[in-house]
């Protein structure tokens, strides 16, 4: 598999879209979730091998697998042949950071950031203002699992998978949709709050 | 190690989210994840952890330094910790009676954690768990109606029984007073059978003994009959023969305090009388009773003389009466 031309960007359209999502399935609206599903573990991809942009890395993989899919491409494996173009992209990204970081001196290798508790006002605003949003059961549930440090925070779970009646796995699932939902609510309130 | 069983491996996805993986078990982790929803969705609930430990402080020095270098890479994950951190601080503010409240207040229209259990369960466990209470509660239905038709049954299988045993009393008490009666029937019956062999035995003795003082000849004489006449009124005199009872028949009209009889050979020598006699009166009619020595009773006629004493004490004639004495 060739990686793509730097100099030669080439522009998804619609029709080679669609050609990408008949691709996937038949049906339009699974072909969509599909593809939504597959994107969005791309930029969990790229976040993953610490990429400074996953969602246009994402959004990158899926240009090049859709133009090679205008080209005549057959998608045995959508899965497994998209993965295999974000990892040439990988390739491609750690070859440049590598490049700019021997252009750039000491200057580049000192990226170690930590992030550091400020700012943080108005996201916690944010967040007790999206609480509020949950439904009691969510807010309950999201509140105790995250309450006290260490052993006192493995005992709260303990106790909510007997009160709740489920699994430890089950409820860490359940916790992590309710703090995905949360986190998502609370990043467009700051954008909207203008931080 | 299989890679495919690192979801139950949190160290294994941790050093991958940390980048410490070769290269040829970072492709098996992703191709793991990109196959399964559930193994991508454990990687990261991994890493939603591995953030919580760091925002509190309790990661360890060494995967500190990773995840500052290799981590934070990218803006979203910055953003992660961030969130992160903000909910800690959040969590932390809320005071454990404020979570139990929150968990009390968590069903405010049912304080039910049966219901609560029964909510949480999956589909095919809480469709399980409902066919089984249909099953008990049909069972549980099917049980009491029956033990309530046994319990009938049984109470009217012990009204008979009651019934019964009332019957057989009943009947017990009828054949004890049957049988008692039976007994003095019984007695009874053998005291008239010993009375009358008795008297058959002493009626055989006197047919069987001459000279039985107790052998009575009897005859009746009926008024009306006159002298001279051919009448049939004849006593037949054995030597067993004592005496000789006359029954001496009264019309209805001869009404006298008191009677005489006189007893005349047929020569007209009187050789027996009887004075205050009365009235004998039987099934037969009205009569007097005469017991006669049968020694004086010699073979021939007699003239039997009857008078009634007035109310002034005066005799009146009432009747003559004849008959023959025949000695054997």
């Amino acid at each position: 598999m060739a990686a793509a031309h730097p100099h030669r960007k080439w522009s998804l359209t619609q029709e080679a879209f669609d050609l990408l999502l008949r691709c996937l399935a038949d049906d339009r609206e699974i072909a969509g979730e599909k593809y939504l599903e597959i994107r969005r573990n791309l930029i969990r991809f790229f976040e993953w091998r610490g990429c400074p942009f996953p969602e246009d890395h994402a959004d990158e993989t899926v240009n090049r697998v859709a133009r090679r899919v205008s080209e005549g491409e057959d998608l045995r494996n959508p899965g497994a042949y998209f993965i295999g173009v974000a990892r040439l992209l990988v390739l491609e990204i750690v070859k440049a950071r590598a490049k700019e970081s021997q252009a750039l001196g000491e200057i580049a290798n000192s990226s170690v950031e930590s992030v550091e508790a400020t700012g943080d006002e108005p996201r916690i605003e944010c967040l007790q203002q999206c609480l509020e949003t949950l439904s009691s059961d969510n807010r309950e549930l999201i509140l105790q699992y995250y309450q006290g440090e260490k052993g006192e925070k493995i005992k709260n779970r303990r106790q909510l998978t007997v009160r709740l009646g489920v699994p430890l796995n089950t409820l860490r699932m359940r916790a992590l949709r309710v703090r995905e939902r949360l986190q998502g609510c609370v990043e467009q309130c700051v954008s909207e709050t203008g931080m | 190690m299989d890679v495919r069983d690192a979801h139950l491996n949190e160290e294994l996805i941790i050093r991958y989210l940390l980048g410490q993986l070769p290269e040829a078990q970072q492709v098996e982790i992703e191709d793991s994840a990109f196959q399964s929803q559930q193994y991508m969705q454990d990687i990261l609930a991994v890493e939603s952890d591995l953030i919580d430990e760091y925002v509190r402080g309790e990661i360890t020095l060494n995967n500190r330094e990773q995840f500052e270098r290799y981590f934070l890479t990218a803006p979203e994950r910055r953003r992660k910790v961030e969130f992160a951190r903000a909910l800690a601080t959040v969590t932390s503010a809320v005071e454990p009676e404020t979570v139990q409240n929150v968990r009390t207040f968590e069903l405010p229209k049912s304080k039910n954690n049966l219901w609560t259990f029964l909510w949480g369960l999956r589909p095919v466990s809480a469709l399980s768990l409902a066919a089984a209470a249909l099953v008990v509660v049909v069972g549980a239905a099917w049980l009491i109606t029956s033990g309530l038709r046994v319990r009938s049954q049984l109470n009217q299988l012990r009204a008979v029984q009651q019934s019964q045993d009332a019957q057989q009393r009943q009947l017990d008490q009828q054949l004890a007073g049957e049988r008692a009666r039976t007994e003095d029937l019984t007695a009874q019956l053998e005291r008239e059978r010993r009375a009358e062999a008795e008297r058959a035995q002493r009626v055989a003795e006197r047919s069987t003994k001459p000279g039985n003082p107790d052998m009575i000849a009897s005859l009746i004489l009926i008024p009306g009959l006159a002298r001279g006449s051919n009448a049939e009124a004849r006593v037949t005199i054995s030597p067993s023969v004592r005496s000789v009872q006359l029954r001496v028949g009264v019309e209805p009209h001869d009404d006298y305090s008191s009677f005489r009889v006189e007893l005349l050979t047929q020569k007209g020598q009187k050789i027996w009388s009887q004075d205050n006699l009365s009235i004998h009166t039987t099934r037969a009619g009205r009569a007097i009773l005469l017991n006669l020595p049968a020694k004086i009773l010699d073979a021939g006629r007699y003239e039997l003389s009857l008078k009634g004493t007035n109310g002034s004490g005066g005799s009146e004639d009432v009747g003559y009466y004849y008959f023959d004495v025949v000695r054997k």
